[in-house]
Formats: structure tokens, C-alpha cells, sequence
């Protein structure tokens, strides 16, 4: 059996995290491809809901970054 | 808060990370990404079929207004105090935060329990693994708030039912 993919929701600041992986991704940076990405105008926006409701529709991990 | 509540559902605290960075730190966004993936295949896949009520009772959770309006207020109390002029101090009002996350989580338990069907002490609390004297109290509590009923004896034990 092939090794186990986890699916992670990541929720990235536009201002922070986001552009951070942008720039990762310019910089041709590797970096695993689990990262299932939402774009959040601020990791404050983010609400505990969000992160139950991910888990809830199946995904194995969530990350919030700011 | 979200982390202790996924402890308390058996899901894991560590299936949510919190990190901070600038948008200058894309080496570090590389590296966080690695972390958490690597962490995440360390615990394995989340059992959606085994969790799905844990998972439903942790959501009506955190939407939950009371848990909501303390996690909201929490900034404020713990460096300006409460309306009494009583001065809090973060432990504290973690204590006070964590109890009413982990009443609420178990109520939701419970009413989801009966939602799908059992309705005595004792199935509820094989159904949620919770001890049946928990289950008692926090019952007769969502009684008086309306939350759910008494809905007769059937040969001898007490039937409830949410509402």
C-alpha cells in the first residue's frame, strides 16, 4: 500500500502566511503537496468552526497560519 | 481553546497548528509546511466513521454561544477584570473556560446520543463513554434549560429524549 497522504486545510493571513508561501513557491522552495490552501484576509478571521467543519468534511489535519 | 476541545474528543490536539510568520519568512513557510505534514502522517488518518459524533458534538461546541462569549472576553478579563472589579488571572480564567468547554462538549454528547436513539442513563453512557453519574447531573441540568425531557419509565428505567 503507498504511504499514507495526509489531507491538510491550511488557512493563510493574505498579508502573512500566503504571501510567505507565495514567495516559497517563486523561490522554488520544496515543500510537501498536502497543503489544501484557503486564502483568509487574517488568521483572525479564521473561526473554530472552520477548523471542526474541516475535520468534519474529512481532512486529517488543519493548519492556521498568520 | 479548539486544541483542548479536539483533546477532549479524542481527536487530537495535534491535528491543529498554529504558527506565525511574516511574508519575508518563505524558507520558514517551507519548513512549517514540512512539520505539520510530517506530523500529521506521524498520527495517521482521522477515522471520520469512528469520530463522526465527537465530531458533530465538538462543532455544536464551539459554536455554542456561552463557550463563545468566554473565549470573546477573555483578553479583556484577564488584564482589565471582570464588571465585580475582580481581577483574573489567565490560569484562572483558563480553568473557568475549560470547564464550561468540557460541560458543553459533554452536553452535546449526550443530546446527540439521544438523537440517534438512546434514551436510558445506561445506553447513553456505553453510546458516549461517559460515567453515568456525569450523565445524571448534566441531564437534569438540560431538563431545566429545556434542552431535553423526561419522557416516562419503560419497565423501570428512566427514558429522556432531546428536544
Amino acid at each position: 500500500m503507498a504511504e499514507f497522504e495526509p489531507k491538510i486545510v491550511a488557512f493563510l493571513c493574505n498579508w502573512c502566511a500566503y504571501a510567505g508561501a507565495d514567495l516559497a513557491g517563486v523561490s522554488r522552495m520544496q515543500y510537501p503537496s498536502n497543503l489544501r490552501t484557503v486564502r483568509v484576509m487574517c488568521s483572525g478571521r479564521v473561526d473554530p468552526s472552520f477548523v471542526v467543519k474541516a475535520l468534519k468534511e474529512g481532512c486529517d489535519g488543519v493548519l492556521v497560519a498568520g | 481553546m479548539t486544541q483542548r476541545l479536539l483533546d477532549l474528543a479524542g481527536i487530537g490536539k495535534d491535528r491543529l497548528h498554529l504558527e506565525w510568520l511574516s511574508s519575508a519568512e518563505a524558507q520558514r513557510f517551507a519548513d512549517i509546511a514540512r512539520r505539520t505534514v510530517a506530523a500529521v502522517k506521524a498520527i495517521g488518518p482521522l477515522d471520520q466513521e469512528a469520530f463522526s459524533m465527537q465530531i458533530e458534538a465538538a462543532r455544536l461546541t464551539v459554536d455554542n454561544e456561552s463557550v463563545r462569549w468566554l473565549v470573546g472576553k477573555e483578553l479583556s478579563i484577564t488584564s482589565k477584570g471582570d464588571v465585580y472589579g475582580r481581577s483574573w488571572d489567565e490560569a484562572k480564567y483558563e480553568e473557568v473556560l475549560d470547564h464550561a468547554l468540557e460541560r458543553e462538549y459533554h452536553n452535546n454528547l449526550i443530546i446527540l446520543a439521544m438523537k440517534d436513539g438512546y434514551s436510558s442513563v445506561r445506553e447513553i453512557s456505553k453510546r458516549t463513554g461517559l460515567a453515568v453519574l456525569r450523565i445524571s447531573y448534566l441531564l437534569a441540568d438540560l431538563e431545566r434549560t429545556g434542552r431535553a425531557e423526561f419522557r416516562g419509565m419503560t419497565d423501570s428505567t428512566a427514558a429522556f429524549a432531546a428536544l
